[in-house]
């Protein structure tokens, strides 16, 4: 890396944060302090991060409060090569951004197919849980978008990602992180 | 832009390229090493597994078709290191029977070399590098060889838990060989059992090339151009010489770099993809494939493993990302009846919450409440076994061309592959025999990793052989049709074994190099 931008990466790793747009200001913020004081979104709409936040924390109690949609909608508007995301492990073709549109809105057609028109946040958690289960097992018939096995291990490990990858996780869990290079602010 | 011509250039700074580097440099080379991704430091190894990936796979992607399409992603690199920035370290070498399963069972052929000929390097890597493990127990299964320079690592009660059941089944277990240093070598500090190996090690006690071969290189002169995507090898006018290649650089300006000697050393899938797309008037098919050869046999390993809860604290936060012990008790071809193919097993990994390897995914099909209950049992008693399996090399698994083009308007590769029959029997078999010793260690739960069957560690696509009627190399990596030309790294392996392969990659490489620096005035005249 060149020194700019080592120093740009280890001053948000060490920092413990992603770099955030607030009033026309890029700022570094856990995805969980993004959340909390409403950071605008950058490329997910408001109706999809409702989707994302509802399928997170259906799929990993906590997700919501810890920021997946605004991890997610940060990770998809930097360059795909800076990404962080478990879709780069899982060899999703970038731009990111394409597949999480397109999983979000399967989702949300699968669910007002099975629930009257309402999207997959507007309905209860045991529709929630049935429909993901379903998706889990690719047996929701008439699904169009991406595999909805594939759709759910993604956004489950997104959402293992902010519960459980972060020190805070660790410590939920009394196990103790150990880290080489920590992360601080225990992100 | 022209460059100045330099003795060689090598395409890719990961265990091969380094290693080839370090050799070249020492012997006096004039060496440039064209990486395409960043200039990684050690201080950029963060501990943690999101901020990990940065130093997986990018760039232009790879096409994956086939009934069992490649993964890379989680064990491909990116940049400087390469996939050896953040490998497990595991050093488990090939055994003799490895090389000649043709003459031995008649499938797939053999390879050009034997088990003694690389054996020599083996051991000078493991000096080169650093290796701790236990070489005279190892010998219940391959010929004698020199100690490792470092006593085993230490063990964990993750992985000594599993032992009665090892034992059980009759499989003995010895210390794992692993690139990692028991105690403090060659100014590079002893592990500290935080088990962060898998996103890289800052302090440098695993043996990654920015500590090792790279390093090496470096001091003796060599230089690394990061950001440089190479896109063409390049030849004269008559096509019997390479002479150089064509690379972007950062800036995204086309360059060209001279050299009397070329060396691939870009990754399994890379390597070939950049031959077929040097194609010239007198190599129509791409360089060094007249006969066909260039990006077919690829080939990859497959893992069973078997996962379990104890009742107890198993502390599995402590130790490395790769094995504590180790064994090759069923690593003969035909050691599981009705399957083929060896199997290569590990026990005692440290563990992390998430990611591919993580214990979030030890139980895919939990979510919600059950998924929060799940890891807090897991965080207290959960560890894994694993077996390696050994694919046949096919033909028809294989890398091409596509349509679709990268920014620079190179072909993007397609990673073409299919398990035959024999892999899921063997895979099977690993995972009923898995059970089996979970149960006798003493598992309250034990269950299976299924899922699809996992591709990992992508191997083949410029295999060696004898000649150019079965092979794209010679058994140091040299084309049989241009001389000058080298492919490094685990691309040049025949057949796969179900060893990880870094080991042998570097051993192969230091041979490959060592020949070059050997006959370079009848090689790069």
């Amino acid at each position: 890396m060149s020194q700019m931008e080592r120093r740009a990466f280890m001053k948000g790793a060490a920092g413990g944060a992603l770099a955030f747009t607030v009033g026309g200001i890029e700022v570094l913020l856990t995805p969980a302090a993004a959340r909390a004081q409403g950071v605008p979104l950058r490329t997910l709409t408001a109706a999809q991060a409702a989707t994302l936040e509802a399928l997170g924390e259906t799929l990993v109690p906590g997700a919501r409060q810890a920021g997946i949609a605004h991890f997610v909608d940060q990770q998809i508007s930097i360059p795909a090569d800076e990404a962080l995301l478990e879709a780069r492990i899982l060899n999703v073709r970038p731009p990111y951004a394409n597949f999480y549109r397109a999983a979000l809105a399967a989702v949300d057609r699968a669910s007002q197919a099975l629930n009257s028109g309402r999207n997959f946040a507007q309905v209860g958690e045991a529709e929630q849980r049935s429909l993901v289960d379903s998706m889990r097992q690719n047996k929701i018939e008439g699904w169009q978008g991406p595999g909805g096995p594939f759709v759910y291990l993604l956004l489950r490990s997104d959402a293992v990602d902010v519960v459980y990858g972060t020190m805070d996780g660790y410590a939920g869990l009394g196990i103790p992180y150990m880290p080489h290079i920590a992360p601080t602010k225990r992100w | 832009m022209a460059n100045e011509k330099v003795d060689v250039v090598i395409v890719g700074a990961g265990a091969s390229g380094s290693t080839y580097a370090a050799v070249l440099a020492k012997a006096g080379k004039k060496v440039v090493v064209l990486e395409q991704g960043p200039d990684w430091q050690l201080s950029d190894l963060i501990s943690s597994d999101f901020w990990g990936r940065r130093v997986k796979p990018a760039g232009a992607p790879f096409l994956l078709e086939g009934k069992n399409p490649v993964s890379y992603g989680y064990q491909g690199g990116w940049g400087v290191g390469g996939a050896a920035l953040h490998y497990f370290a595991n050093f488990p070498r090939l055994l003799p029977n490895d090389f000649r399963i043709k003459s031995e069972h008649n499938r797939a052929h053999d390879w050009p070399i034997s088990y003694q000929d690389v054996a020599p390097y083996y051991d000078k890597v493991a000096r080169d590098v650093g290796v701790s493990g236990d070489a005279k127990a190892e010998e219940i299964w391959r010929p004698a060889g020199d100690p490792y320079p470092m006593p085993p690592m230490k063990t964990f009660r993750n992985g000594q838990i599993w032992l009665k059941g090892f034992e059980s089944v009759g499989i003995r277990m010895v210390p794992a060989a692993v690139g990692m240093n028991s105690t403090e070598y060659k100014g590079r500090p002893a592990c500290i059992y935080d088990g962060w190996c898998h996103v890289g090690c800052p302090i440098g006690a695993l043996a990654n090339p920015l500590v090792t071969y790279l390093a090496d290189a470096r001091k003796a002169g060599a230089e690394v151009r990061p950001w440089s995507s190479v896109t063409r090898v390049l030849t004269n006018a008559q096509g019997t010489k390479v002479t150089g290649v064509e690379y972007y650089d950062q800036k995204k300006e086309r360059q060209v770099q001279e050299a009397s000697v070329v060396v691939l050393a870009a990754w399994a899938a890379q390597n070939p993809r950049l031959l077929l797309n040097s194609s010239t008037d007198k190599h129509p098919k791409g360089l060094a494939n007249t006969n066909g050869l260039v990006g077919k046999y690829m080939m990859t390993h497959f893992s069973s493993g078997t996962l379990a809860i104890f009742d107890e604290n198993v502390e599995n936060h402590m130790g490395t990302t790769g094995a504590q012990y180790m064994s090759y008790e069923r690593y003969g071809k035909t050691a599981h009846k009705g399957a083929f193919g060896s199997s290569f097993i590990v026990a005692g990994t440290a563990l992390k919450t998430s990611d591919l390897g993580g214990f979030a995914n030890a139980r895919l099909d939990l979510f919600g409440p059950e998924l929060t209950a799940f890891m807090k049992r897991a965080a207290r008693g959960f560890s894994r076994i694993g077996a390696f399996g050994e694919e046949m090399p096919n033909i028809e698994n294989r890398i091409e061309l596509a349509s679709d083009k990268d920014e620079f308007g190179m072909p993007l590769g397609r990673i073409i592959h299919s398990y035959d029959d024999d892999v899921p029997k063997l895979w099977e078999a690993n995972f009923a025999e898995g059970l089996a010793i979970a149960k006798a260690a003493g598992a309250k739960e034990m269950w299976s990793g299924r899922g699809n069957i996992p591709t990992i560690h992508l191997m083949g696509g410029t295999i060696m052989g004898t000649g150019a009627e079965n092979s794209v190399v010679n058994s140091y990596g040299q084309t049989h049709e241009i001389p000058n030309l080298y492919m490094a790294g685990p691309g040049i392996f025949a057949t796969s074994g179900a060893s990880n392969p870094t080991y042998t990659i570097f051993a192969l490489s230091l041979r490959g190099a060592e020949q070059l620096a050997t006959k370079w005035s009848t090689i790069a005249g």
